[in-house]
């Protein structure tokens, strides 16, 4: 009896004052801190820089976790036998050779479309820089489709390069650390992909769907002209993702009386969840990434039209395009010999405004000399 | 009477929050079950004045970094299902095995459902049933360590 008071007293006396304040307080307090966190994270920037500092103490540990993993991949690879390497060996030659043909082709066609290019003084199409990424492991969120690569900052990797594998997109790197990428599938729900049909060059937009791997498109009208099979390729026309890579394929239609958008359902092209490689596509040199949103605001300067992306270029040209139009018939000698090679670069820039701009310029080039011989004629 | 350390403590939620960083993938990622949680709760069974809600706060924060979401989403999950296990901590001595199950899973659930707000006030997607499946795989984790002989209730209370 007199042991089991003992052993009393020492367990609840330290139970009682060792607690400090009380769950409830606790449970208050912590709970105030989180949601402080929260809100701070997701409508102010300021906790990213110190995301990226945990993430770099969190990297040795992250090292650990994959250990075992790459371990066993690497042994895999060691043991793997002589009848699967020839075979890869026999399969991946034929492959070279197929794509050595096209890149021929593909050299004279870049060769010719450069010399095009220049020929009509348009702008250059804009370089890729690209380079392999490895993932780490696969998001560990169950809300979100996030993959992480092992490619970073470090490696100039930038937000918002396009990720894509041999297939297709799979994604885009949405937060860059030191050592590592995070890159969200073209499959969740907060992506968004400006795509083109290829097969009659409709343009749209593809919504990742969130659960089921695949893609929506949206706000499209009931009668549009979409297939089931049809493909989906990358416009271009966002900056960001080089033109006319293989996005998704369309596998069901359907359209009911009570909506007036039908409901489009795509399959990513890229194997979405099964490789381990994958290409991290820059559109530009990070470097003039920052410029583009800037020259956008100062369109009518030329030297910066020409650093431009598409859309930003063309909208620019068109602009300039309009101009001469008013400005004519005000001081027409000054003002006529600077503005019409913009007329020009703009017809050549997009198909869309070439018509228009073609139509602007001819009546621009027609009242040139009768506007120009009026004012000297007054003299 | 034993006395935990707290270098135990800490060193096994540093390996369950390995476990976590694993390269988890398909199935297996939605079947995974939530060790730093399970690791939590065991504790605060076991040694509550040295693992409380602001240890389980502490550790919610890392596991916000890996899961590379908002932080504080897992804090606040930890936080609130941490409480629930403090309050009923001392009625626990009285509970057999089977209530002592219940009881982790509601405390597992009472953590995903607080997670689940969150998400949908974000704007996230409601998943389906799949999504409580690491409860359930959670508590066959639980059965299985007490199975292999782990001790699971306070053990001065012996």
């Amino acid at each position: 009896m007199a042991g089991y008071h003992q052993n009393l007293d020492q367990q609840q006396a330290p139970a009682f004052f060792a607690r400090g304040p009380s769950p409830l307080a606790r449970l208050a307090f912590f709970s105030a801190l989180s949601l402080t966190l929260m809100a701070t994270d997701s409508r102010l920037q300021y906790l990213g820089t110190a995301r990226e500092h945990l993430m770099v103490v969190l990297q040795p540990l992250q090292f650990i976790a994959n250990a075992p993993s790459m371990l066993y991949d690497s042994t895999n690879e060691y043991f793997s036998t002589h009848h699967r390497l020839l075979n890869e060996n026999q399969y991946l030659r034929k492959q070279a050779l197929v794509q050595a043909i096209s890149l021929q082709k593909m050299k004279t066609l870049t060769l010719e479309n450069t010399n095009l290019r220049q020929l009509l003084a348009a702008n250059q199409s804009l370089e890729e820089y690209s380079q392999l990424g490895e993932i780490l492991h696969v998001g560990r969120d169950p809300f979100t489709k996030k993959i992480v690569v092992n490619r970073g900052s470090n490696h100039q990797v930038v937000d918002g390069a396009a990720v894509v594998d041999a297939k297709g997109i799979i994604g885009q790197v949405t937060r860059t650390y030191p050592a590592s990428s995070e890159v969200t599938l073209i499959t969740d729900k907060s992506l968004t992909i400006p795509i083109q049909i290829e097969r009659n060059g409709l343009r749209a937009i593809a919504f990742g769907h969130g659960r089921d791997n695949t893609l929506d498109l949206p706000f499209l009208p009931a009668n549009v002209d979409i297939k089931p099979g049809d493909k989906l390729v990358t416009s271009g026309i966002d900056g960001v993702y080089p033109k006319g890579l293989a996005v998704a394929t369309v596998t069901d239609i359907q359209t009911s009386a009570d909506s007036p958008f039908a409901r489009i359902v795509c399959v990513p092209t890229g194997g979405i969840e099964n490789h381990k490689q994958v290409l991290i596509v820059s559109i530009s040199q990070p470097d003039s990434v920052a410029n583009t949103s800037a020259a956008s605001q100062r369109a009518n300067n030329n030297d910066i039209a020409a650093k431009t992306t598409k859309p930003e270029a063309s909208q620019a040209l068109a602009g300039a395009a309009k101009t001469p139009t008013n400005k004519v018939p005000a001081n027409a000698p000054v003002t006529n010999t600077p503005t019409a090679p913009a007329v020009q670069a703009a017809a050549t820039s997009a198909p869309a405004t070439s018509a228009e701009a073609t139509q602007h310029k001819q009546p621009v080039v027609a009242t040139e000399p009768s506007t120009s011989h009026k004012p000297h004629a007054q003299d | 009477m034993h006395k935990t350390k707290l270098q135990t403590i800490y060193l096994s939620l540093l390996v369950a929050f390995v476990c976590v960083l694993l390269p988890w993938s398909g199935s297996a990622l939605k079947l995974r079950p939530d060790f730093v949680l399970l690791v939590i709760i065991f504790w605060i069974l076991r040694a509550p004045n040295k693992c409380n809600i602001g240890t389980a706060w502490f550790i919610g924060l890392w596991v916000d970094l890996a899961t590379g979401g908002v932080f504080g989403q897992y804090a606040l999950a930890y936080t609130i299902t941490t409480f629930v296990a403090v309050i009923y901590q001392r009625r626990l001595v009285l509970f057999s095995n089977t209530q002592q199950l219940v009881y982790v899973l509601l405390l597992l659930l009472i953590s995903q459902v607080t997670l689940l707000t969150v998400k949908i006030f974000s704007g996230n997607d409601v998943l389906g049933w799949t999504y409580f499946l690491p409860s359930l795989t959670g508590v066959i984790l639980w059965q299985a360590a007490v199975a292999l002989g782990l001790n699971t209730s306070r053990p001065s209370r012996k």
